[in-house]
């Protein structure tokens, strides 16, 4: 309590260094949770992936795009490692451009529910309403990601227009921080219907709706590793693309880390930016306060104790400064997101631990800022030190 | 002269380094004497070593081993010549009190806390330091003025807090580096009427570095210093009365 008083007796120094602190530790907070974002996804995506093999035509990519044909999932089905094949459509929400969003796109998914036969193990939980089920197939109904039910302000029981189609909202997920979000979900027949109309009219007119998809997910028999299915498929099927959590990996996983590290090592350099004028601080503030020390040695402060107060005080101005961040920081980070939303754009994620960090942090950064100016003060000679103007 | 001195110095030597080649013999081999209740002044004029003899005898600096003689340096009966940093920080603490020129207060600190970082210092701590701390401003006038921070407080008034400070441990040795070299003639006389007072009413043993010939005067015995050597250290005549009431000093 008397160090906080003390500080404040010192105002304009403390605030300065604060100020220094605040700034890394904001970057940080910012920059961290731009980077837990980008992780969410990604382990969001490789969990999406895992334990099958997503199949699409050749052109196509993560599963939406150019139609295939149905029968192939019964061909599939067919292959020695596979379990079960569920056909599904998936195409853009819209095709103008600005949908086109950081992360992932919104997307229509069509599926017939329960055709993967609880084979899929990636949980939704539902905020409202309730899941597809195979009664729905053929009536108009869907269930919306997180994202699309703020974004278009929905309730259960709300219209909701699909490529120009009405659909009512049954049910609403909870957040799962990646592809689900932005995903609103429709029985098959017609998932297949939009997908068809979405296409260009020289190719839908050829096509019989129910006749085709636009991706297949394998699931491999238990104890078959999905690459192994894969591979099978690409076999059988040259004509197919295939993907598995690994290929997830490989393709988004190298290019966030890289990522990543640029993003950490800009809020690293601000906190070294923060660190140095801590140090700074620390050292005019002990060259201020030479006299002080003298006296305080004088009559009989022992070095230690000298060393404990600096690095106390110092501590203290770390930990202010992160805490003070770490607000600000938290405070651009909602007010991003809530901003963002309405376009889809959530950039930031802002983890406990993340917060944590920061503020331990920029504490043990303030304590090692102060630990050398302190050292320096506690060798001073009290004479000398007396005799200091 | 009594049995055991309070402090007792023999050879004491002193040099200073101040550039590559140049070095300063602040003492030249000094023998001194402070009886248990005595009030001496060491004086001299700037350059003498009479600061430097105050910073040995209160543990601030420690005299040369490295030529002449072996220095010799007792405080209560123990030997202090070669005490670590941390043993004699220890001693200053407990057993000695120190008032400077400046006066030298904490300025972040309040009067009161100011008192109280010496006690701390020496180990007393929560409501005894406190009942303590309030003990030693109520002594030297400043009952009321303990939440006051130094820049409230006259230079008068911050030398008293400075020797509420120096006493509040009932320490055996109070050093005082010219106690009132900040202060008009007046408040002068209040300070070197307090340190008197303590001394006659507490047996309080100071020793006081001073220019002032009144503060000389004032004390029982002058120790005088000239080029690093004790010249001569005389008792003061008893003809020199101090007034003792420090409201209607007037040291002229």
């Amino acid at each position: 309590m008397q160090l906080l008083r003390d500080l404040g007796r010192r105002k304009v120094r403390t605030t300065l260094t604060i100020l220094g602190i605040t700034i890394g530790i904001w970057a940080l907070v910012v920059f961290g949770s731009m980077a837990n974002k980008i992780n969410a996804l990604v382990a969001g995506g490789s969990e999406f992936y895992a334990g099958k093999v997503t199949v699409s035509a050749a052109g196509g990519s993560m599963g939406f795009g150019s139609p295939l044909a149905i029968s192939a999932a019964d061909r599939i089905a067919g292959l020695p490692g596979v379990d079960v094949v569920v056909p599904g459509v998936s195409l853009l929400m819209s095709d103008q451009a600005s949908t086109v969003s950081f992360g992932i796109p919104e997307l229509i998914e069509g599926q017939v529910a329960g055709a993967d036969r609880g084979r899929e193990t990636f949980a939704l939980h539902y905020a409202s309403g309730r899941a597809l089920t195979p009664a729905d197939e053929g009536s108009d109904v869907t269930v919306v990601g997180s994202d699309i039910a703020r974004q278009h302000n929905l309730r259960v029981g709300d219209s909701l227009t699909l490529r120009g189609e009405p659909f009512t909202v049954v049910g609403i997920l909870e957040p799962t921080l990646t592809a689900p979000d932005t995903t609103a979900v429709v029985p098959l027949a017609a998932g297949q219907r939009l997908f068809v109309a979405s296409l260009p009219t020289l190719v839908s007119a050829r096509l019989d709706p129910t006749a085709i998809a636009s991706g297949l997910t394998v699931y491999p028999k238990p104890g078959v590793a999905p690459e192994a299915v894969a591979a099978e498929i690409k076999t059988a099927e040259p004509d197919l693309v295939t993907m598995t959590s690994a290929d997830f990996d490989r393709q988004v996983g190298s290019s966030t880390s890289i990522l990543n590290a640029i993003l950490v090592g800009i809020a690293l350099i601000s906190l070294v930016v923060g660190g140095l004028s801590v140090i700074n601080t620390m050292a005019m503030s002990v060259a201020e306060r030479t006299r002080e020390i003298g006296i305080k040695r004088a009559i009989g402060g022992g070095r230690l104790r000298i060393v404990r107060e600096l690095v106390t005080e110092s501590a203290l101005i770390g930990f202010l400064g992160g805490a003070v961040g770490l607000a600000l920081g938290a405070a651009l980070v909602l007010a991003a997101n809530e901003a963002g939303r309405s376009s889809g754009t959530v950039l930031f994620q802002l983890t406990p631990g993340t917060a944590l960090t920061a503020v331990a942090f920029s504490t043990l950064l303030g304590a090692f800022a102060g630990f050398v100016p302190a050292l320096h003060a506690a060798r001073l000679d009290p004479v000398t030190a007396l005799r200091y103007e | 002269m009594a049995p055991t001195a309070l402090l007792e110095g023999a050879n004491l030597r002193k040099t200073y380094r101040l550039g590559r080649d140049t070095t300063v013999e602040a003492l030249r081999g000094v023998d001194v004497r402070i009886e248990p209740g005595e009030m001496v002044a060491i004086m001299g004029p700037s350059g003498s070593g009479k600061s430097t003899l105050m910073h040995i005898l209160g543990l601030l600096h420690a005299p040369d081993l490295n030529h002449g003689p072996r220095p010799e340096l007792r405080f209560e009966g123990r030997d202090i010549v070669a005490l670590s940093d941390a043993e004699r920080t220890r001693i200053r603490a407990r057993r000695m009190g120190f008032v400077f020129q400046d006066f030298n207060l904490v300025p972040t600190l309040t009067a009161l806390e100011n008192v109280m970082l010496a006690c701390d210092y020496a180990g007393v701590r929560g409501p005894a330091a406190r009942t303590a701390s309030r003990g030693a401003l109520d002594l030297v006038g400043l009952a009321g003025r303990g939440d006051h921070r130094p820049v409230e407080l006259s230079g008068g008034e911050q030398q008293r807090v400075a020797i509420a400070r120096a006493l509040v441990n009932r320490p055996s040795l109070v050093l005082a580096d010219e106690p009132t070299g900040n202060l008009d003639s007046e408040r002068s006389a209040e300070v070197l009427a307090l340190l008197r007072r303590f001394n006659r009413e507490h047996g309080q043993t100071f020793v006081l570095v001073t220019h002032d010939a009144e503060v000389g005067a004032a004390c029982d015995r002058v120790v005088r210093m000239r080029d690093g050597r004790v010249r001569d250290q005389a008792p003061v005549a008893l003809a020199t009365p101090v007034d003792l009431s420090p409201r209607v000093a007037a040291v002229a």
